[in-house]
């Protein structure tokens, strides 16, 4: 299952991994707003804002490899969003990029702009995420204001997560053993829904003798972490650069660009 | 249905996450004055139960090669309530964003209110209006089908209209509104039918999760629901249409000409460095003029900086991955030669 290692980057070391999570999620939802907000047919000035995320990303010791896949893993409603553009949009443009002088449409340059956009935040999400253990995370944004019990929920949820798939994966494998050539709708649904059903069932049982083993051990509604977030001097740094990164390719170079 | 951070516009995702963000904080603080810590593994591994019956796929009827599967937020509605499976189906939101990058961060707000507000008490709501207390089993699938049909359509109007305010929308409203609601119609029919079949199963095998008492169940006056629904939209509508005429009009207002205002000049020639920020932002969105004079005259030289721009970035990814690699390279060496 390729979900199945999701962060698994997440527990490496490095010195981006060592960062404030506060810090590094605020600074990705900044950088995603700056660059959804730019101009919606700037390409150019795009490649400036992926070199950020970019060397995030190595600094932190995440394989390039990796971060394409995904990206393009996420990618089929993007594609159709974008390529919708250059069909509406047919408004003649010429774009002048150093020697070359390309005639096209407003409509393309779109699509191209809606594409970059698309691979810089995710470049930026997957920084993140990969450089950020997800109880680090979801504890930074409790102190960030979100509130207790989702984030609790959160933890709930991402703990099991990965134990249902993995009955789930044993139930289709059960079928796809027993129904050679697939099944007609009606009955497909019917089974489906028996699976679904025998899921929740298991489900509920699970978290019945998830919540007795909890409650035996003193679980009182609160999750205690021997990790303390702070906030130290490298983190400081870290924002300095990156805002004035953000900024001054906004400020200075947005304008050159055009 | 998950929207991305391409569709939305900085007010519109602003806006929206902080209606969702309010919306949610009001439901976990009246849900954890009710609820006891010993309901919190049951809501996690439902919200892990979404994930895992999202990947139960079927065949679909006249379309060979494609495949459904359920979205759940109505099931989890009718069994636990909407304010559990508000905040249930919200985290399975996030979680879907953050870890495994299905819709924008900035979407998130837009994802929470059309998947798991409005299609939880929606669909509990309609659910509740149809079988009217009774436990038959035709008014449980009557009501089943049409809460799922209702609340995804709901969910999905709600897209379009969102990327409509944001001003983003190469395709004709329109035309996506129409597209939307013609598609998740089917979704909403498949979701319904599975729902159904799922409660039918349930019936059968732990018919004490159907009958409201299930162990994480809030019992809800029909007047509650009615209330919070009530208060939700007023809240969405306000919010909404505080965007849709802030945002067009305090533009213009600000440097527009006032007739019952003589004094106050208007400021389109005026120095301020923001208002022609605004300006410029404003000809790139129109556009059309400002590209074709570029191309026909003098300002190559902007093609030149664009240019240095796009490889200059190139270049530094290219040093940065190069020297890394170096380093680690020797990093390696030197951990295995001692």
């Amino acid at each position: 299952m390729h979900h199945a290692y999701i962060d698994k980057f997440a527990y490496q070391d490095s010195p981006i991994h060592r960062l404030d999570a506060r810090v590094k999620f605020v600074i990705t939802v900044v950088f995603t707003a700056v660059v959804i907000s730019l101009p919606r047919t700037t390409v150019s000035i795009l490649f400036c804002y992926a070199v950020g995320p970019f060397v995030v990303l190595v600094m932190g010791g995440i394989p390039l490899r990796f971060v394409l896949k995904h990206i393009l893993y996420v990618s089929p409603f993007v594609l159709v969003l974008a390529l919708t553009s250059p069909w509406y949009d047919r408004t003649a443009a010429t774009i002048i990029f150093g020697p070359w002088i390309w005639h096209t449409t407003v409509g393309w340059m779109r699509c191209w702009s809606i594409l970059g956009k698309f691979v810089v935040t995710m470049l930026a999400l997957i920084a993140l995420i990969s450089t950020t253990r997800f109880a680090n995370l979801l504890a930074g944004l409790q102190q960030l204001g979100v509130p207790r019990l989702l984030v609790i929920q959160m933890g709930f949820l991402y703990r099991y997560i990965f134990l249902l798939i993995d009955s789930a994966h044993h139930i289709l494998r059960a079928r796809a053993a027993r129904s050679a050539g697939g099944v007609a709708f009606g009955r497909g649904a019917k089974f489906a829904a028996a699976m679904v059903g025998s899921l929740f069932v298991r489900s509920i049982d699970t978290a019945e003798h998830i919540n007795s083993a909890m409650q035996a051990r003193g679980f009182d509604g609160n999750w205690r972490t021997i990790n303390r977030l702070q906030v130290r001097v490298v983190d400081y740094v870290f924002v300095a650069i990156a805002v004035s990164f953000i900024l001054g390719l906004y400020l200075f170079v947005k304008p050159l660009l055009g | 249905m998950h929207m991305a951070n391409e569709l939305l516009s900085v007010p519109v995702a602003a806006g929206t996450l902080a209606i969702a963000a309010g919306g949610l904080g009001l439901i976990c603080r009246k849900v954890s004055k009710i609820v006891s810590s010993d309901k919190l593994p049951l809501m996690g591994i439902l919200g892990a139960f979404i994930f895992a019956a999202q990947m139960v796929n079927f065949q679909l009827p006249a379309m060979p090669g494609t495949s459904g599967h359920m979205v759940g937020a109505v099931l989890l509605a009718i069994i636990l309530g909407p304010h559990l499976a508000a905040i249930v189906i919200s985290s399975v939101i996030i979680v879907q964003c953050l870890i495994f990058q299905d819709g924008g961060l900035l979407a998130l707000g837009c994802n929470i209110i059309n998947m798991a507000l409005v299609p939880s008490y929606v669909g509990y709501f309609l659910y509740k209006v149809v079988t009217a207390g009774q436990s038959s089993s035709r008014r449980t699938y009557i009501g089943a089908m049409l809460a799922c049909l209702v609340a995804l359509e709901t969910g999905a109007v709600l897209v379009p209209v969102e990327a409509a305010l944001s001003g983003v929308l190469a395709v004709p409203f329109s035309t996506f509104l129409v597209t939307m609601i013609g598609v998740h119609f089917l979704v909403g029919l498949v979701e319904g039918l599975v729902t159904v079949a799922v409660l039918s199963y349930l019936q059968q095998v732990r018919p004490d999760l159907v009958l409201d008492s299930l162990p994480g169940k809030i019992r809800l006056s029909r007047k509650t629901v009615l209330v919070t629904l009530l208060v939700f939209a007023m809240i969405a509508a306000a919010g909404l249409s505080l965007l849709a005429s802030k945002m067009p009009d305090g533009l213009e207002w600000s440097y527009r000409e006032r007739p019952n205002q003589p004094d106050f000049k208007p400021i389109i020639a005026n120095e301020n460095t923001t208002i022609t920020a605004v300006d410029q932002l404003q000809s790139k969105y129109t556009l059309l003029p400002d590209y074709t004079m570029r191309g026909a005259s003098a300002d190559t030289s902007k093609g030149w900086t664009s240019f240095a721009g796009v490889s200059g970035s190139l270049l530094t990814m290219l040093v940065v991955w190069a020297g890394m690699s170096l380093m680690r390279r020797k990093q390696a060496k030197t951990l295995s030669s001692s």
